[in-house]
C-alpha cells in the first residue's frame, strides 16, 4: 500500500462519512454544510486523479454555487438551532430502499464494465485543448451540448428576469 | 546566489540524499506547511501595523506610537492580547459550526497560497489551471462567513452573513471576467506561463486600454470579495456591531481577522501576477542597459514590492471612500461593473485574435 | 440617449473618486500637520480650542466680587438639574431687601456641558472653563460651590 492509495482511502472515507452525516443530521443547516464537505471530498478525488480542471469546476459549480444557494434558502426559511421533526418509519424504510437500489445499480455497472488500462502517457490538457474540444465540431467535440446548455441557461435567465421584474402598473 | 529557489533546491538535495523519496516528500510537505504558517503570522503582524499606520497618515494622525519604536510593535501586543483572551461560545450557538467556521476561513486562505509564485522558480504548486484554481477556491471563502453568521444565532451575524453572501457571489463574476481578460491574452491558466508571457512587458502596459479597465474592475471586485471598506457591509460596525463575527472573541476572532488580511495579500498577489508581471522585473523592450540594471534586483523583491503596492492601493480605497448601501453595492456590480467587464472582455478577445497587443 | 448618459455617469464617478483619492494621497505624502494630541506628554503646551467646554465656573474680580444676581435663570435653563441656586436677602444701606446668592451649587457629575446655563444668564456671571481633568477619588468632591466665600455682587450689576 503506497501513499497514493492511502490518500485515496482517506478522501473516500471523508466523502462517505460526510455524505452519511448529511443524510442523518436533523439540523438542516448542518446537513447543508456536510453536503458541502462531501462535494469538496469529491473534488479532492478529482485532484487526486490529476483532473484539475474537473475538480475546479466541481468546486465552482457545486460548492460556490449550488450549496451557497441551498444555504441561502435555509437562511430565509429556518431558525438557527431548530431541529427537523423525526421522520416516519415507513419513510425511512422507503428512503433506505431507494438508496440501496441506486447503490446496487451503480455497483452492477462498475462490476460489469471492463476498465481498459491505458499504458501510454496522457499529456496533461492545457486550457487551449479544453477550449478547442469544448467548441469542436469534429469527432469528440462538445459544440452541440455546449450550445444546448447555453440556450437552456439563457432561457432560465430570461425566466428569472420575468419573475423578478415588477410590471409598471403595480408600481402606480 | 541566495535566492529562494536556490535555498529550496539545496534543502531538497540534502533531504533526498539523506532520506528515501517518501520521507523526503513528507518532510518537504511539513516544511512547506510550517513556512506557510510562518508567512501567515508575519503577514498578519505586518499588514495590521501597515493598515493602522496608513490609515493614520491618510487621516493626518500619528497612529499607534507607544509600543516599541514608532509603535511598530503594536501588532505584537495585539496578538498577545488576542491569544490570552477567552474564546467564548454563546449558549444558543450551534457549537460545532461555530468553532469550525474560523478554521475553515484559515484553511481556505492556506489553500489559496499554493499556486502563487513568490520568486523566480519558487512556487508551492505550479498546477496547470493556476488561476482557475484560485478563483474556485476563493469561492469557498463565503462558506466560512455563512457558517459563522448562521451558527452564532444572532440577528446581526445572520444579516452580515447574508449581505456578504450576496456580495461575494455577485462580485466573483466581475473578478472572474477581469481575470479572463488576461487569460485571453496569454492563452494559459498556469501561473508560471502567465508570468513568462510578461517578459517583454507587463500586461497592464502590453494590453492597452482593455487591460487597464480589467485591472480597475479587478481591484474593485477583489476589494468587495475580501469584505473591505467601502464594501464592508458584512461587518458594518455602525449597523451590525461587527456582522458575522459579532459573537467571536479571542483566538477564534483572531483567525477571522488574520484570514481577512491574508486574503487581501493573496488577491493582491494574484493581481500583481496577472497584471504587473509577478516576479518579472520591469523591462523596456529596447533599453538593454536599463533592463540589465532591473535584472539585478532580486525577483522576490519585485514580487513583494508589487503586492504591497496593491495592498496599499486597497488600503487607500478603504480610508478614502464611505461605505456603500446594499442596493448601491448590487447596482454597482450588476449595472456597471458586469456590463463593462463583459464588453471589455469582448474587446480584449478581438485584440488577442488580431494580435494588436505588443 | 441612454448610452451617453451611462458613459457620463461612469466618467463622473471615476472623476469624483479620483478627486477624493488625490486628496487622501496628498495627506499621506505630506505628513507634517498632525492633529493627534499626545495628551499626557504635551500637558504644558496643550492648546484647547475656544469652543471647548470643560466645566462651569463663576469668574470673580480682584476684590472678590462676582456678577451673579441670583435670578435662577441658569437653574431653570438646566435640563438635568445640575445647578442649584440658594438665595438669601441682604439688607441694603437704604433699608431695602435685596436678593443675592448665598451659594451657587454646581453638580459636575450631572453636567453634560451643554452650555444652556451660560446662554440663559442675563448678567454673564458664569462661563465655561477649559479645564478637563476632573477625575477625583471621592464623588462628593464633584459637587462644587461656584461663588467664593464672602464674595459680593459687583457694583452696578442688576
Amino acid at each position: 500500500m503506497n501513499g497514493s492509495i492511502i490518500i485515496f482511502y482517506l478522501l473516500a472515507a471523508f466523502t462517505l462519512a460526510f455524505g452519511i452525516y448529511s443524510v442523518l443530521c436533523r439540523q438542516i443547516f448542518r446537513s447543508a454544510i456536510y453536503l458541502l464537505f462531501t462535494l469538496v471530498g469529491i473534488a479532492g478525488i478529482y485532484f487526486w486523479l490529476d483532473y484539475e480542471f474537473i475538480a475546479a469546476v466541481q468546486i465552482v459549480v457545486y460548492v460556490g454555487g449550488i450549496v451557497v444557494l441551498i444555504i441561502f434558502s435555509v437562511f430565509l426559511t429556518h431558525q438557527a438551532g431548530e431541529k427537523l421533526p423525526k421522520q416516519l418509519l415507513s419513510r425511512k424504510l422507503f428512503g433506505a430502499l431507494a438508496a440501496f437500489c441506486g447503490f446496487a445499480l451503480v455497483l452492477l455497472q462498475v462490476f460489469q464494465h471492463e476498465f481498459a488500462v491505458v499504458n501510454k502517457d496522457v499529456p496533461s490538457p492545457t486550457v487551449r485543448d479544453i477550449g478547442s474540444k469544448m467548441l469542436g465540431t469534429d469527432h469528440g467535440g462538445y459544440a452541440l451540448p455546449f450550445e444546448v446548455i447555453s440556450i437552456l441557461l439563457l432561457a432560465a435567465m430570461v425566466g428569472c428576469i420575468v419573475i423578478a421584474m415588477r410590471s409598471r402598473k403595480e408600481v402606480n | 546566489m541566495w535566492s529562494f529557489s536556490y535555498i529550496a533546491n539545496e534543502i531538497h538535495e540534502w533531504l533526498s540524499k539523506t532520506f528515501n523519496p517518501t520521507w523526503t516528500l513528507i518532510i518537504e510537505m511539513v516544511l512547506a506547511g510550517v513556512a506557510v504558517i510562518g508567512l501567515f503570522a508575519v503577514l498578519g503582524l505586518i499588514l495590521v501595523i501597515m493598515e493602522r499606520k496608513v490609515s493614520a497618515w491618510i487621516q493626518i494622525r500619528l497612529g499607534p506610537n507607544r509600543v516599541g519604536p514608532k509603535g511598530m510593535m503594536q501588532s505584537m501586543a495585539d496578538t498577545v492580547k488576542l491569544m490570552v483572551k477567552e474564546g467564548l461560545t454563546p449558549t444558543g450557538a450551534d457549537k460545532i459550526m461555530f468553532n469550525v467556521a474560523p478554521v475553515i476561513a484559515m484553511i481556505v486562505a492556506m489553500l489559496l497560497l499554493a499556486p502563487i509564485a513568490f520568486a523566480k522558480n519558487f512556487q508551492l504548486w505550479d498546477l496547470n489551471i493556476g488561476v482557475l484554481y484560485v478563483s474556485c477556491v476563493s469561492s469557498l471563502m463565503v462558506i466560512s462567513i455563512l457558517m459563522a453568521g448562521w451558527s452564532s444565532n444572532n440577528k446581526y451575524s445572520l444579516l452580515g452573513a447574508m449581505r456578504s453572501g450576496a456580495q461575494i457571489v455577485s462580485y466573483e463574476l466581475s473578478a472572474g471576467l477581469s481575470i479572463l481578460t488576461i487569460i485571453v491574452f496569454t492563452g494559459d491558466l498556469q501561473m508560471s506561463k502567465i508570468i513568462a508571457s510578461q517578459k517583454t512587458g507587463w500586461w497592464i502596459f502590453k494590453g492597452h486600454i482593455p487591460a487597464l479597465i480589467a485591472f480597475i474592475t479587478f481591484l474593485i471586485a477583489v476589494t468587495a470579495e475580501t469584505n473591505r471598506a467601502p464594501f464592508d457591509l458584512a461587518e458594518a460596525e455602525s449597523e451590525l456591531t461587527a456582522g458575522f463575527h459579532t459573537e467571536y472573541s479571542g483566538m477564534k476572532f483572531a483567525l477571522f481577522f488574520l484570514a481577512e488580511y491574508v486574503n487581501v495579500f493573496i488577491v493582491c498577489a494574484i493581481g500583481a501576477t496577472l497584471f504587473l508581471g509577478g516576479w518579472m522585473p520591469f523591462h523596456i523592450s529596447t533599453w538593454t542597459g536599463f533592463n540589465h540594471v532591473m535584472d539585478y534586483i532580486p525577483s522576490s523583491i519585485w514580487f513583494f514590492g508589487k503586492t504591497f503596492f496593491l495592498i496599499f492601493v486597497i488600503m487607500w480605497f478603504r480610508w478614502t471612500f464611505p461605505r456603500l448601501r446594499i442596493d448601491q453595492l448590487l447596482n454597482l456590480e450588476w449595472k456597471y461593473l458586469l456590463p463593462i467587464s463583459m464588453i471589455n472582455l469582448l474587446v480584449a478577445t478581438l485584440m488577442a485574435m488580431m494580435g494588436w497587443h505588443f | 440617449m441612454f448610452i451617453t448618459r451611462y458613459i457620463k455617469e461612469v466618467w463622473g464617478a471615476v472623476k469624483s473618486l479620483t478627486t477624493g483619492m488625490k486628496r487622501t494621497l496628498y495627506y499621506f505624502t505630506h505628513h507634517k500637520e498632525i492633529i493627534t494630541e499626545q495628551y499626557p506628554d504635551n500637558r504644558d503646551t496643550l492648546v484647547l480650542p475656544d469652543r471647548f467646554k470643560g466645566e462651569v465656573v463663576m469668574p470673580h474680580n480682584e476684590s472678590n466680587e462676582h456678577r451673579c444676581t441670583g435670578c435662577t435663570a441658569c437653574e431653570l435653563a438646566c435640563p438635568n438639574g445640575t445647578i442649584k441656586v440658594i438665595t438669601r436677602f441682604d439688607i441694603t444701606p437704604e433699608g431695602k431687601k435685596k436678593k443675592a446668592i448665598d451659594k451657587l451649587v454646581y453638580h459636575l457629575e450631572l453636567c453634560t456641558m451643554c452650555g444652556l446655563c451660560i446662554e440663559a444668564c442675563p448678567s454673564d456671571a458664569i462661563k465655561m472653563a477649559q479645564t478637563f481633568e476632573h477625575s477625583v477619588f471621592d464623588r462628593n468632591k464633584l459637587t462644587k460651590v461656584l461663588n467664593n466665600p464672602d464674595s459680593k455682587i459687583m457694583e452696578g450689576v442688576e
